[in-house]
C-alpha cells in the first residue's frame, strides 16, 4: 500500500533539500537491507557517523545518515562478506543440527572472514592520518590487554593476548626509539604522551591490576571497534618496525615472554636485530645491549656516518628535477628534522648514565617502559632480569614500601613518582622529596 | 470412584507376584535395573525409595525382568497386602489398607499425630533410618548397610561397593593352539590386483578436478599485518565522499585526575554526599581521591564504561565542524611601530621640585622652557628653574590657585594667575631692562577708563592695578577656573563655568578690554582655547565642544565627545586635531576633517582625567589623572590627508601619589625638549625626561 504523500510533488520532479539529502537511520536500514547491528557494526568500521541537517525533517527525535554515506556504506564489499557469513551460520547450525559435526567443522573454518586492511588504507590514506587518530586505538587496546578473558563477556582469550602483544610492540618501539614525552600517574591509569612523525599520541594504559567488565557495558559495539583496531595498530607497527629496519612481527625470546617480560623481550630483540643490520633511523644501540655487549662506542659511531649518508641519500632522491626553489624547502625541511632530533636527543640522554632497579612492589610495567625510553638501564627483582639488587653500580633503586631489607649506600632510594615527575621535567631532580614516606 | 467398584477390580491385581513387582520398580528408577543386587535387598529398597518417587509404579519395563528372581523371596517374607499395583489414594477413604493373601482385610494402624511423631523423632535417635511404608502401612528400619545402599544409590554409582562396571574383558576364545583355521579358503585374487571399481571411480574424479567440477580447499592464508602504507607521497587525488571530520580528541588529565592530587581538589564527605543529590547528567563523572603512595592505587573501576562511553561519542555523534572565524586576533590589530622607533619621549622622572606646601594645582612652562610657573592650593604662585629646581620668585596671592597661564611671546615675561573670583597678570621681573619696561607699560592700567569701553561685559570684569604684586587685577562675578592666552600673547580667554552667558570671556590686555562672545553658549563650560594658527576659538562645554570662527564671528561646528563630563582640552600645533579628557577616564582624540565624532576613544585612566596636553613640536600628547598615572602617547598626524592620525600609546608614568582621592592635577610639556612636567596634589611637581 502506497502511503498517503505529504506535500504534492509532480512526477518527475525530484526530492529537494534536506530531504533528498539525508535519510534517517531505519530508511538507511532499509536501503541496505541489513538488521541494526550489522548496520552499527559497519558504521563503526567505516568511520560513518550520524550528521545534523538543518532541517530535521522526520522530527528531533530521529538519527540522520547522509546518502551519501548510505551509498558508501551500499558499495562496502564488507556487506556482501556478512551476508555470506550470516549463510553461512546457517549452514553451520544445519549440519549441527542433523549432528554432522565433520561438516560443521569444515563449514566453520570456511567462514569468510571480514577483511580490514582496505578500510583502514581508505580512512587513513596517509600513515599520518593514523598517527593522528592512534589515541583511542592505543587506548582500547591497552584496556583490553588488561581485561580477564571471559566467555560469558564475549571476550575471547585470544584477543586480550593479541591485544597484550601489540601494546608491547607499540611501547617497545616508542621506547626503543626514544619518542616518548611525556608521563603521568592518574587514578585511571597511566597517562602516556609520545611524538611519533610530528603527531602527538596520548593514550591511557590502565594499572596492571584485574579490570572489571561491568554489565552496563555492551561489551559487543568495544569488540566492534576492536575488530578496527587490532589491525590497526598491527598495520602501524608494522610500519614503524619497518621503518627502523626491524622484522615485524618480532620473533621473542620464549623464556621472557613466558615470564611475562614481553617488553624486555621485545627490547632485547630490538637491540639484537639492530647489531646485526645497520639500521636507517634512531638505530643506536640502547643501554641494555651497551652494558652487555661494552663495545657498542664504536658501533654507533659506525650507525651515526650511515644515517648521514642515507639522509644525504634521500635528499637526492626527494630532489625534484627542473624545479628552483625546492632545494631551498628541502633544506628547510631538513633542519626541521634536526629540530625534532633535538627533541629525542635530549629525552634519550636524560636518564644516560643511571642505572635503575625496580622493587617488588613498583608497577614493573611502566617503568619498564618509561625508563628505556629516556636512556636508562633498569632491572628488576625476579628471574630473567639483567642484573640483580647486588650489583653495586645501581644508581636508584625504585621503591614504594618503607620497609626495606638491605639499603645500599651507593644508591638513592626513590619512590616511582620521582622517575615521572623528572621525565616530565626533563631534568633529573633532586631526589630528596621523593623518599618514601613523604 | 466407588469403593464396590475397587472391590471388583481388586482380585485382577492380587497376584503374588505384584508385589515385588513394584517394589523393584522403584529401585529400578534410581539405577539400571540390570545391575540389581540379590533380591533380599530390593525388598527394603521401595521404602528408601518412597519418599522420592512414590507414584511411578511399576510403569517401567525393567521391573518384568526381575519378575523371576523375586519369585524367591516370596518364601522368605510374606508380603501381607496383595492389594497390588493400584493407585493407593483408592484406599484413602477406606478403614483398611488392602487384603492379606487369604483375603482378609487389613487394618489400617491408628497414625501418630504430629506431636507424638515429633516426641518420637527427638526420643529416638535412630528415627531418621525409620521409613513410612505405605502399602503396608508400617514403618521400616532400615540397616546400616541399606543406608550405605540408598546412599551410593543416591550418588548415581551401582549400589554395592565391591560391584565393577568396568571389569577386564576375558577372552573366552583360545586363539592358539588349534589345529585349524577357521576357515581354511584360500586367499582370493582380487586381493592382489588392483581393484577396477577404484580405477574407474579415479578416473571419474580425475575428470572432474580437470572439469573443475571438484575444488579443493584453498590452504589458509595467514592474513598478517604487511606495509599497508608504503608511499604517501601519491595522495593527492580527492575522493568524491563527504568530507572526513576526525573526532575530537580527549581532554587531557588535569591534576585532579593525579592519584594523588593537592588537597584543595579532594571533595568533602558532604561534596560527595551532595552530588547523590544532583541529576544524574550534573554529576560530576570523576572523584578525585588520594593515595598516599603508587601501590595504594587501586584498579580503576570505570575504564571500561569511560572507554564504552568514547565509543558511543565516536559513532553516535553527529561531527559538525564548527566554522570559527581562524582568525589570529593578533593580526587583526594595527601594525603599530614599536616602541623604541618612537623615541624620544618621557620615560622617568628627573628632577622633583619642592617647596609648594598644598596641592600644586596648575603649572606653565616660560616659552623658552627656562622657567616654569606653578601655582597651588596654599595660596603661592612659584617661579622654579627648570634645569637646577631651584625656586625664582614667589609671589603670596593669599588664595587658592587654580590656573598659571604663561605669556606665550618669548618677549613678555608675564603670568597668568586665576585665583578665586579674581585673575592675576604677574610681572616675573625676567628679561632684560627693554623688555622690562614694555612689560611695566603693557602692565599699566589707565584707572580712568576702567569700565565704559567694554560695553555689556562691563558689570563684570572690573580692571584694577595690583600694586602689591606689580601687575593688573581683573575682577569677576565668579570663580575662574581657566586661563589661556592666544598665541600672540595679547589676548586671553577666562573660563568661569557659573558666568552663564559670560562664562567664557575674551579680554583684550593691550587695550584692557573684556568681550563677551557673541555667540551662545549650549551647556557648562569647562574649558576654553585658541586655535595655534587661526583665529579658532574651542570651548569645551561638558558634553561636546563648540568651535567659533572669532573673525568672521560664525559658529563652525560642534564635535560631540560622547563623554559625560568633559574636562579638559587640548588643539594639535597642526590644529586639524584636539583631544578632550573627560572625567570618566576616557580620552577622545578628534580628527577635525574626518567628523564630529570622535576618531579614537581611550579608556586608559580607571579615574578623573585632569589635564591633556600636546606637545608643541614632538608627535607626543599625554594625559594626567586622579590616579596618580600620567600616560604618554605618540600621536602623529601626517600631512597626507588620507592617512589617519597613528596613535600609540608608549610610556605610564608613575610616581605622584595620592592626597585626598587627587593624583595629579596638571601636566606640560616642555616646549622643546620632549619632556613633561606634572603637578601633584602630594605637593610635588615633576619634571619626566627621555
Amino acid at each position: 500500500m502506497v502511503k498517503a504523500v505529504k506535500h504534492y510533488r509532480p512526477p518527475g520532479k525530484k526530492k529537494e533539500g534536506n530531504a533528498a539529502k539525508f535519510v534517517t537511520r531505519s530508511q538507511a536500514l532499509k536501503q541496505l537491507q541489513i538488521n541494526l547491528p550489522l548496520f552499527r557494526k559497519l558504521c563503526i568500521l567505516k568511520g560513518v557517523t550520524p550528521r545534523e541537517p538543518k532541517k530535521k525533517f522526520k522530527g528531533t527525535h530521529q538519527t540522520y545518515y547522509h546518502v551519501k554515506d548510505v551509498a558508501f556504506l551500499h558499495h562496502e564489499p564488507l556487506l556482501e562478506i556478512h551476508r555470506e557469513i550470516r549463510v553461512h551460520e546457517r549452514k553451520i547450525k544445519k549440519a549441527e543440527a542433523k549432528k554432522n559435526l565433520e561438516r560443521a567443522k569444515r563449514l566453520r573454518e570456511k567462514t569468510p572472514k571480514p577483511k580490514i586492511d582496505r578500510i583502514i588504507r581508505q580512512r587513513y590514506p596517509r600513515f599520518v592520518d593514523a598517527l593522528g587518530e592512534l589515541d583511542d586505538c592505543l587506548s582500547m587496546v591497552h584496556l583490553f590487554a588488561a581485561l580477564p578473558a571471559a566467555e560469558s563477556k564475549k571476550i575471547d582469550i585470544e584477543c586480550v593476548h593479541k591485544c597484550r602483544r601489540l601494546a608491547h610492540e607499540w611501547q617497545a618501539f616508542i621506547s626503543r626509539t626514544h619518542k616518548l614525552r611525556k608521563a603521568f600517574v592518574s587514578v585511571k591509569g597511566i597517562y602516556y604522551q609520545a611524538e611519533v612523525e610530528g603527531q602527538k599520541i596520548t593514550w591511557l594504559t590502565p594499572h596492571s591490576l584485574q579490570q572489571v567488565v561491568s554489565d552496563d557495558v555492551d561489551v559487543i559495539t568495544m569488540l566492534n571497534f576492536l575488530q578496527l583496531y587490532e589491525p590497526l595498530l598491527g598495520f602501524v607497527n608494522f610500519r614503524l618496525y619497518h621503518s627502523i629496519n626491524l622484522k615485524y612481527p618480532p620473533i621473542l625470546d620464549p623464556r621472557l615472554e613466558a615470564l611475562a617480560a614481553d617488553l624486555y623481550a621485545l627490547s632485547r630483540y630490538a637491540n639484537a636485530n639492530v647489531n646485526a643490520i645497520p639500521s636507517v633511523v634512531n638505530s643506536e644501540a640502547s643501554q641494555v645491549a651497551e652494558s652487555e655487549q661494552g663495545d657498542a662506542k664504536p658501533k654507533r659511531d659506525d650507525i651515526e656516518h650511515e644515517k648521514s649518508e642515507l639522509r644525504l641519500a634521500q635528499l637526492q632522491h626527494q630532489l625534484p628535477t627542473n624545479e628552483p626553489g625546492a632545494l631551498m624547502q628541502l633544506v628547510e625541511e631538513a633542519a626541521s628534522e634536526e629540530e625534532e632530533d633535538q627533541d629525542t636527543r635530549e629525552c634519550k640522554n636524560l636518564f644516560k648514565d643511571l642505572k635503575f632497579f625496580l622493587s617488588r612492589e613498583v608497577p614493573r610495567e611502566s617503568l619498564l617502559f618509561v625508563i628505556p625510553a629516556f636512556g636508562g638501564i633498569v632491572s628488576w627483582e625476579g628471574e630473567g632480569a639483567p642484573f640483580q639488587e647486588s650489583d653495586q653500580s645501581i644508581t636508584h633503586q625504585i621503591v614504594d614500601r618503607d620497609a626495606q631489607g638491605h639499603k645500599f649506600l651507593s644508591r638513592e632510594y626513590v619512590q616511582p613518582q620521582w622517575v615521572f615527575d623528572s621525565v616530565n621535567a626533563r631534568i633529573i631532580l633532586p631526589t630528596v622529596d621523593y623518599m618514601v614516606g613523604r | 470412584m466407588s469403593p464396590t467398584k475397587q472391590n471388583e477390580e481388586d482380585p485382577h491385581v492380587s497376584d503374588s507376584d505384584t508385589d515385588s513387582t513394584y517394589e523393584d520398580s522403584s529401585a529400578a528408577d534410581d539405577d539400571d535395573g540390570d545391575s540389581f543386587g540379590s533380591p533380599s535387598e530390593s525388598e527394603s529398597e521401595p521404602a528408601a525409595g518412597d519418599d522420592s518417587e512414590p507414584d511411578e509404579h511399576g510403569e517401567s519395563d525393567s521391573s518384568g525382568l526381575h519378575q523371576e528372581e523375586s519369585d524367591s523371596s516370596e518364601d522368605e517374607v510374606a508380603p501381607r497386602n496383595t492389594v497390588g499395583d493400584v493407585p493407593l489414594h483408592w484406599y484413602d477413604d477406606e478403614p483398611h489398607i488392602g487384603y492379606d493373601i487369604k483375603g482378609k482385610k487389613i487394618k489400617k494402624k491408628d497414625k501418630l499425630d504430629k506431636l507424638g511423631s515429633f516426641l518420637a523423632n527427638v526420643d529416638d535417635s535412630k528415627n531418621w533410618r525409620k521409613v513410612y511404608d505405605e502399602y503396608n502401612d508400617e514403618e521400616v528400619e532400615l540397616t546400616k548397610d541399606e543406608v550405605k545402599l540408598v546412599r551410593r544409590l543416591l550418588k548415581n554409582r551401582a549400589p554395592h561397593a565391591d560391584f565393577n562396571p568396568y571389569p577386564d574383558y576375558v577372552d573366552w576364545f583360545k586363539w592358539d593352539g588349534a589345529k585349524h583355521p577357521l576357515s581354511n579358503a584360500p586367499e582370493p585374487k582380487r586381493r592382489f590386483i588392483p581393484s577396477k571399481w577404484e580405477a574407474k571411480k579415479v578416473v571419474q574424479y580425475v575428470r572432474a578436478i580437470r572439469k573443475g567440477l571438484i575444488t579443493f580447499d584453498k590452504p589458509k592464508e595467514e592474513d598478517g599485518p604487511y606495509l599497508l602504507w608504503e608511499d604517501d607521497s601519491g595522495l593527492t587525488e580527492k575522493s568524491n565522499h563527504l568530507a572526513y571530520i576526525p573526532a575530537p580528541k580527549q581532554k587531557l588529565p588535569g591534576n585532579e585526575e593525579s592519584y594523588n592530587p593537592p588537597l584543595e581538589y579532594i571533595p568533602t564527605q558532604e561534596e560527595i554526599n551532595s552530588y547523590q543529590l544532583m541529576y544524574e547528567e550534573d554529576r560530576p563523572k570523576f572523584i578525585p581521591k588520594r593515595f598516599t603512595s603508587m601501590r595504594s592505587i587501586p584498579a580503576y573501576e570505570n575504564a571500561m564504561k569511560d572507554c564504552f562511553e568514547r565509543c558511543l561519542d565516536l559513532y553516535l555523534c553527529p561531527r559538525v565542524r564548527k566554522k570559527r572565524l581562524n582568525i589570529d586576533p593578533e593580526s587583526l590589530k594595527p601594525k603599530l611601530p614599536s616602541r623604541k622607533e618612537l623615541k624620544p619621549y618621557p620615560t622617568s622622572c628627573y628632577i622633583e621640585y619642592k617647596g609648594h606646601e598644598d596641592a600644586v594645582t596648575s603649572i606653565s612652562v616660560e616659552p623658552s622652557g627656562q622657567w616654569i610657573a606653578s601655582g597651588s592650593s596654599d595660596g603661592t604662585v612659584r617661579i622654579w628653574e627648570v634645569e637646577t629646581g631651584r625656586c625664582l620668585r614667589r609671589w603670596d596671592v593669599g588664595e587658592a590657585v587654580n590656573c598659571v597661564a604663561w605669556n606665550p611671546q618669548p618677549d613678555v615675561h608675564i603670568l597668568a594667575v586665576s585665583l578665586g573670583q579674581d585673575v592675576l597678570i604677574l610681572n616675573t621681573h625676567l628679561g632684560d631692562d627693554e623688555e622690562q619696561k614694555k612689560i611695566k607699560e603693557l602692565l599699566s592700567v589707565d584707572t580712568s577708563t576702567p569700565s565704559d569701553d567694554s560695553g555689556n561685559s562691563a558689570t563684570s570684569v572690573r580692571w584694577l592695578q595690583d600694586d602689591k604684586h606689580g601687575g593688573i587685577k581683573l575682577k569677576f562675578f565668579k570663580t575662574v577656573t581657566a586661563v589661556e592666552w592666544h598665541r600672540k600673547g595679547d589676548y586671553f580667554s577666562t573660563v568661569m563655568p557659573a558666568g552663564e552667558s559670560r562664562a567664557v570671556l575674551i579680554h583684550h590686555l593691550s587695550k584692557k578690554l573684556t568681550q563677551k562672545l557673541p555667540f551662545k553658549l549650549h551647556g557648562l563650560a569647562v574649558r576654553s582655547t585658541f586655535h595655534p594658527s587661526r583665529s579658532i576659538f574651542f570651548i569645551c562645554t561638558k558634553q561636546s565642544v563648540r568651535v567659533y570662527d572669532l573673525l568672521k564671528r560664525k559658529f563652525i561646528k560642534k564635535l560631540d565627545t560622547g563623554l559625560r563630563e568633559a574636562s579638559s582640552i587640548a588643539v594639535h600645533p597642526g590644529g586639524d586635531n584636539l583631544i578632550v579628557g573627560s572625567k570618566e577616564g576616557k580620552l577622545c582624540w578628534f580628527d577635525m576633517d574626518l567628523s564630529s565624532k570622535p576618531y579614537k576613544t581611550l579608556k586608559c585612566h580607571p579615574k578623573d582625567i585632569n589635564n591633556v596636553v600636546y606637545h608643541r613640536s614632538y608627535p607626543l600628547f599625554a594625559s594626567c589623572s586622579d590616579d596618580c598615572n600620567a600616560y604618554v602617547f605618540h600621536g602623529m598626524v601626517y600631512s597626507d590627508l588620507n592617512q589617519n592620525p597613528l596613535i600609540v600609546p608608549l610610556e605610564i608614568l608613575r610616581g605622584h601619589t595620592s592626597s585626598d582621592g587627587r593624583g595629579i592635577l596638571d601636566c606640560k610639556f616642555h616646549p622643546r625638549q620632549p619632556w613633561l612636567f606634572t603637578a601633584g596634589a602630594d605637593k610635588l611637581i615633576k619634571l619626566y625626561c627621555h
